[in-house]
């Protein structure tokens, strides 16, 4: 026995000597191990995945894969928010309830099969038939589809896709959507999938999945990483980029600056916290990249209960925000102040807000409650949550606070719930005014008015307005852009006076990488599609 | 030892392993319960900010989340009778694969930090209790107590900035992505793969990652064991046979090495394997400092999604290990001691 | 009276050397934060969510100096005052824990060995289970449940600290039962016509209670890891709620990476000490109150002086 524990400590020993050993030798691909040679490289990333199944996601994570691996009719190229062709030569509606997209001939994924219009219509079919619940099909394709009153069952209208030929899918839509031709260009909701591969009625396998475009899956380990490789039978336009690209996946962003800082990974995206990014900036191997960005934080007004009913509270409130100050306290300046519910570059945007309010001034926000006789301080309880949003959300509310205490016209009580409690209880009316984000889903104006200003919005905090109804039903049917943009920016304005919701800020498209790497600003634009065929390692 | 021990014996081994059923249940009810009156559910956190109450609460139909307690239970029971834990809600995974997948990772950072614990715990707990209030003892329990007192993210936190950057070991993962690409995945412990391929980069690879965040752990379980080292060993030397042998002339030395630390350890191994279930509160920080891809990281993510199948799922199998290795240890002690018995 | 205080003096009376200095050591670090948790509105400066003073805002990640002893983090809080009023938070949690522990899981303990039987079979089958799963894991999930309950986190997180702790309570009074109940005394007491309450109540728990404050002391200790590991985490407590040090902690890792380096520091010593102290109270108390470990001070012996008689021959 005496032995046999001197030799197992003996082992142990060894052992631990191997590890330190190969501690301190060794310095094979740099730091840490970071890319391979050849032109791979590795992306960093705090973004979950939910599923690489088109009709089973519907969030950023899943989404930036499938930007790559799959191909839909239209696609937004970067830097901009015209539609072009992806898979499709061009759509053009007919009337405002029909578009016909031909395809390009000639298409084929990337185990050979060829790319025809029923694959076209089979994808759209299996999306609605599976109506999977972290799926967007049958939120986002609601002029193609009727959801049953009782049942809640959604179905694909009767003929609503027609495929005459091979290369040719009609849209028959049942109501004037001019923003549909930008739902499909979102893979959660149109993605072109293979029918001779995805099961009609369930979702396949995330490590099976096969596209069309640009990049193949060579592997996935969920949550861990991904590996993408060039897809040699690809016929689109978007060629170029690196053979091989590794997506790793952290849990927390201080592990993902750490890794980046150590060179572990080429190019870090999204989520790092404003901290996190100050300190990258001064690190001389890094380069922090900014570009235009679509997410948002707004806080929300419950308008049919409490003090929130009398709009002058809510214009009070808006009249003494200050977003310069946020943006600058608890952002360290990496958002930028927002002053209309549509962030700038999109068309038909403006700083409503602005316009309607000016600078932050206690006095004039006095005098609006006191003209509507309200008496001061008015209490009001501010919801907020504590990790969805990322950390500096705590500063914020802290900041919000601060401004509307200091005007001596609120008393505000701060009230935070956990994420998945949060939802529900801010649909019930726990809060005055709460903090949430947003992100669109296609590049278009109408993403951040509809689910916001229609009926209560998908919040649900009340506001109903039949002159906003209205104008939304207008600008979605209308396919004259001038005219669509004239009606959008009344619609800001509207929200401006009756002040549902305040917009606080809109987010910049941040990305920090390494030595040797190429290509990744032109990437960074509001569509957050990182297209990885522009993005190369020297 | 077959012919010595009374009839008692296997009667004791088949009333403890017949015991782990009722425990897992004990345990799977827990978890359901707890799980279910929390507040959230998957549907929330996953689409709560985009759609509206109605989607919201019609998908949560379509997923079974309104049907009567009773019937989820009990459909829960059977699934996991035959060991089918289902899909992932949040990321479309089989459950089983999860665990496969990441059990390895946590199975090779707690077996090296146990492994690290042993080596240096072990004998610094011996000499604490051999030289007992001397200055080495002094240091030496305080070293066992800083290193349990110190948390675990804060002392992997300090290693990350001041070792890793520094001496260009990485700062997280349990590879490089491009190892883990490579390795042929035969048994899913990345730790064994790497070494059956051969790849003497790959295996230099996996080795650093491993370094530190074993050593994090391996550290705090390490100050457990000193103690519990120590404090057996105080006890041993107390025996009677032990003040015999001294007063026979034999050195204080000999004594402890010969007689008293076999008879130390014995009590200390179990209690060591009890420690198992502190292990593994103790690898779920770990991994979340490191972005360790290991089970318990998984485990907290998937609570926070409120993934009840996946969170079952985990969970079932950390308490039937748990309770596995106590029902071994129960064994393998009474086995050597006779007193045990029931 | 006077029973009482040798009682509670006899870890000091009995032991000598390191087991000594090492028990007065915990104490005093120990008795110094509950110091600091009790009077914390008098000895810190500041509120735990006070961003400004006299008119002026508190300077956003200021280094310390003259105003700010430990400076001041990114929510413009000062890190001196939330340092000391963390150890309210956590003497409070932990205090509260533990109470809950002491009233569920002693009687439980002592009635469930005390008459055994299927009550016992159950309750050891439950705590058991309670006590193989992972307590930390345990913790998180419980925090969830409890926080909407409850309102108020600190209370949610002490009732979720004590669900982990109740098992460890439990087995150690009623194995100490089970083996003190079959004791010649309490059999006389019976014969007597004593009633069971009685029995346990006087002659029981005395007996069984005496491994109590060992486990309380190391349970605190890791009742504030555990605090601080959920405020890692980001569960628990929030910044403007109460001051906790992991949650401080938690934030001040983003900072270090900016040379940041307060931020972080205070809160981290504060649990190192704050543990360190409890352990050695613990492990103090364990050596002196465990025959097996106890050393006794070896008090000199004095010979009675000889008659100057015999002997001189």
């Amino acid at each position: 026995m005496k032995k046999r524990m001197r030799s197992a400590i003996a082992i142990a020993g060894a052992g631990a000597l191997a590890l330190a050993i190969s501690a301190c030798g060794g310095n094979d691909n740099g730091s840490g191990g970071g890319a391979s040679g050849g032109g791979g490289w590795i992306l960093g990333t705090t973004d979950t995945v939910t599923a690489l199944d088109p009709a089973g996601s519907y969030d950023l994570g899943s989404s930036t894969l499938e930007y790559n691996l799959y191909q839909t009719l239209l696609t937004v190229p970067a830097n901009s928010t015209d539609i072009v062709g992806d898979a499709a030569q061009k759509c053009e509606y007919g009337d405002p309830k029909t578009l016909t997209c031909t395809l390009k001939p000639g298409l084929k994924f990337s185990n050979g099969d060829a790319l025809t219009s029923s694959d076209v219509k089979y994808s759209f079919e299996r999306a609605i038939k599976i109506q999977d619940p972290n799926g967007a099909a049958i939120y986002l394709l609601g002029s193609i589809t009727k959801t049953d009153d009782k049942s809640g069952v959604v179905t694909l209208d009767d003929n609503a896709i027609e495929t005459p030929d091979d290369t040719t899918v009609i849209f028959h839509l049942n109501k004037p959507d001019t923003t549909f031709q930008y739902v499909l260009t979102y893979p959660g909701a149109a993605a072109i999938v293979d029918e001779d591969v995805f099961p009609a009625d369930t979702k396949l396998a995330d490590e099976k999945v096969i596209g069309s475009g640009p990049y193949k899956l060579a592997q996935y380990k969920a949550k861990d990483q991904a590996v993408l490789q060039k897809n040699t039978d690809y016929t689109g336009d978007n060629t170029g980029g690196a053979s091989q690209v590794f997506i790793k996946y952290y849990s927390d962003n201080t592990a993902l600056k750490l890794a980046a800082q150590n060179g572990e990974v080429d190019v870090a995206w999204r989520s790092l916290s404003p901290t996190d990014i100050s300190a990258l900036k001064s690190d001389s191997k890094l380069t922090v990249a900014t570009g235009k960005g679509s997410e948002i934080r707004y806080w929300t007004w419950r308008v049919d209960k409490g003090i929130g009913q009398n709009v002058a509270v809510r214009q009070a409130a808006a009249q003494l925000i200050d977003r310069e100050k946020i943006a600058s306290a608890a952002y360290d300046d990496t958002v930028s102040p927002l002053y209309s519910v549509v962030p700038p570059g999109y068309a038909g945007q403006k700083d409503s807000f602005k316009e309607a309010y000016g600078t932050p001034d206690v006095a004039k926000a006095k005098q609006i409650l006191d003209k509507a006789g309200v008496k001061t301080p008015v209490a009001l309880t501010l919801g907020w949550t504590p990790t969805h949003y990322g950390p500096a959300s705590e500063d914020e509310m802290n900041e919000v606070k601060r401004q509307l205490e200091a005007s001596g016209l609120f008393k505000v009580t701060p009230k935070s719930t956990e994420w998945e409690q949060y939802q529900t209880l801010y649909k019930q009316g726990a809060y005055d005014l709460w903090m949430l984000g947003w992100f669109p889903d296609y590049p278009d104006a109408d993403d951040y008015l509809s689910p916001f200003l229609v009926n209560g919005g998908f919040f649900q905090n009340g506001y109903k307005n039949p002159e906003v109804n209205k104008l939304v039903a207008e600008e979605q049917g209308n396919s004259d852009q001038g005219q669509r943009e004239k009606i959008e920016g009344q619609l800001q304005d509207i929200a401006a006076r009756d002040v549902p919701l305040i917009p606080s800020w809109v987010g910049q498209n941040t990305a920090v990488y390494g030595k040797g790497m190429s290509g990744v600003e032109s990437t960074l634009d509001p569509s957050f599609i990182f297209r990885l065929w522009l993005v190369s390692k020297k | 030892m077959a012919g010595t021990g009374s009839g008692s014996l296997p009667r004791y081994i088949a009333q403890r392993v017949l015991l782990v059923i009722p425990m897992i249940w004990v345990i799977l009810t827990l978890v359901f319960v707890v799980l279910r009156v929390a507040p959230g559910d998957p549907i929330s956190a996953a689409v709560g900010g985009k759609l509206d109450a109605d989607a919201l609460a019609q998908r949560r139909e379509a997923l079974g989340l309104n049907r009567p307690m009773i019937a989820q239970y009990w459909d829960y029971l059977s699934s996991v009778a035959h060991l089918d834990f289902g899909t992932t809600f949040s990321d479309n995974q089989p459950v089983l694969r999860v665990i496969r997948d990441n059990g390895g990772a946590t199975l090779s950072l707690t077996l090296a930090a146990f492994a690290i614990a042993l080596v240096v715990g072990i004998p610094l707990g011996l000499l604490a209790g051999r030289y007992r209030d001397s200055v080495a003892d002094v240091v030496i329990r305080l070293f066992g107590i800083l290193s349990y007192a110190a948390p675990i993210f804060f002392v992997g936190f300090l290693l990350q900035v001041y070792v890793a950057q520094p001496l260009g070991l990485p700062t997280g993962g349990a590879s490089s992505p491009m190892t883990a690409f490579l390795v042929t995945p035969h048994t899913h412990i990345l730790l064994i793969d790497v070494f059956l391929s051969g790849n003497g980069t790959a295996i230099t690879d996996v080795l650093k990652h491993l370094l530190l965040p074993s050593l994090t752990l391996g550290l705090l379980i390490c100050g457990v064991f000193i103690r519990l080292v120590r404090v057996n060993i105080l006890q041993t030397m107390q025996a009677d046979y032990v003040e015999a042998a001294e007063a026979r002339g034999i050195s204080r030395g000999k004594v402890t090495r010969r007689h008293a630390l076999r008879n130390a350890l014995v009590p200390v191994v179990t209690v060591i394997g009890l420690q198992f279930a502190m292990l593994l509160g103790g690898a779920v920080l770990t991994e979340s400092t490191f972005n360790w891809p290991g089970l318990g990281q998984k485990l907290v993510d998937y609570i926070n999604e409120r993934d009840y199948g996946a969170v079952q799922g985990i969970v079932t199998i950390f308490a039937i290990a748990v309770v596995l290795v106590s029902v071994l240890v129960d064994v393998v002690n009474a086995l050597i001691d006779p007193r045990v018995r029931y | 009276m006077r029973r009482i205080l040798s009682a509670l003096a006899k870890p000091f009376s009995e032991t000598s050397g390191l087991a000594r200095w090492m028990l007065v050591i915990g104490i005093v670090l120990t008795a110094v934060f509950v110091f600091l948790a009790i009077f914390a509105p008098w000895v810190a400066p500041y509120g735990f969510a006070q961003a400004s003073a006299h008119g002026t805002d508190f300077p956003k990640l200021g280094h310390p100096d003259g105003t700010h002893w430990f400076g001041t983090d990114r929510l413009f809080f000062d890190v001196y005052s939330r340092a000391i009023w963390g150890a309210r938070t956590a003497i409070e949690v932990v205090l509260l824990s533990i109470l809950v522990c002491i009233v569920v899981g002693v009687p439980l303990g002592l009635i469930s060995g005390y008459y055994g039987g299927w009550l016992d079979r159950i309750l050891v089958l439950v705590m058991d289970a309670l006590f193989a799963f992972p307590s930390f894991l345990l913790a998180i999930v419980f925090s969830f449940l409890l926080t909407n309950i409850v309102g108020g986190s600190v209370i949610a997180v002490s009732l979720s600290l004590s669900a982990i702790y109740i098992p460890q309570y439990y087995r150690v009074v009623r194995n100490t039962t089970v083996s003190a109940k079959e004791a010649t005394y309490v059999e006389a007491a019976r014969a007597m016509g004593a009633s069971d309450g009685v029995i346990m109540r006087r002659y029981l728990f005395g007996n069984v209670v005496q491994s109590v404050p060992v486990i309380g002391t190391l349970n605190a200790a890791d009742a504030i890891l555990t605090l601080a590991g959920l405020g890692f985490l980001g569960l628990g407590i929030q910044s403007t709620q109460a001051a906790e040090w992991g949650h401080d902690l938690n934030r001040a890792l983003a900072d270090a990476g900016s040379g940041v380096w307060w931020t972080g520091l205070y809160p981290g010593l504060a649990i190192v000490l704050l543990v360190t102290a409890l352990t050695l109270v613990g492990e103090g108390l364990n050596e002196t109150l465990n025959p097996t470990l106890r050393r006794r001070r070896l008090l000199p012996v004095l010979l009675p002086a000889r008659a100057e008689t015999e002997e001189v021959r």
